[in-house]
């Protein structure tokens, strides 16, 4: 029983440690490139 | 895993595949994108579909350029140096390029 309640535990801080380390990487992702709409501006193309 | 969704147009209706895109894949610059650069990094614009993207660190603009030129998109981030921690940043704004066709995979 307390082996599970160990195996949960270090799947929960897994989780917590990839869903970071996803949010880390979406927030540079953003930086790193931004699209902007150009529709409905006149004289850019 | 990284997914991708690319927007297939037909004369009625509007359909969307899922690409899955990893360090692994191969991609290149869309041949119709014209890369500028700017103080700040790069100005990448698409003829086709008149997207403008900026590219705002030169670090990508380096290895956007260049994904054309290595196997992968992981050999591309090696060559220029790019540290492992920064891969799925690269890896994710790759797919962001790819939504907006200025990226495709080969």
């Amino acid at each position: 029983m307390k082996l599970m309640e160990k195996d949960t535990t270090v799947t929960a801080e897994q989780t917590v440690e990839t869903d970071a380390v996803n949010s880390a990487a979406s927030v540079e992702a953003e930086l790193l490139v931004e699209e902007i709409s150009i529709d409905g501006m006149c004289g850019v193309y | 895993m990284w997914r991708v969704l690319i927007p297939l147009r037909t004369s009625s209706i509007s359909l969307r595949a899922v690409v899955i895109i990893t360090a692994d894949s191969a991609c290149e610059l869309h041949p119709h994108v014209a890369v500028r650069p700017e103080p700040f990094g790069a100005l990448a614009y698409h003829y086709d579909n008149r997207r403008l993207v900026f590219l705002r660190h030169p670090d990508v603009v380096k290895v956007v350029t260049s994904l054309a030129h290595h196997d992968s998109v992981a050999d591309t981030l090696r060559a220029h140096d790019i540290a492992e921690e920064r891969w799925p940043a690269f890896v994710s704004a790759i797919d962001s390029l790819i939504s907006s066709e200025i990226v495709r995979v080969r």
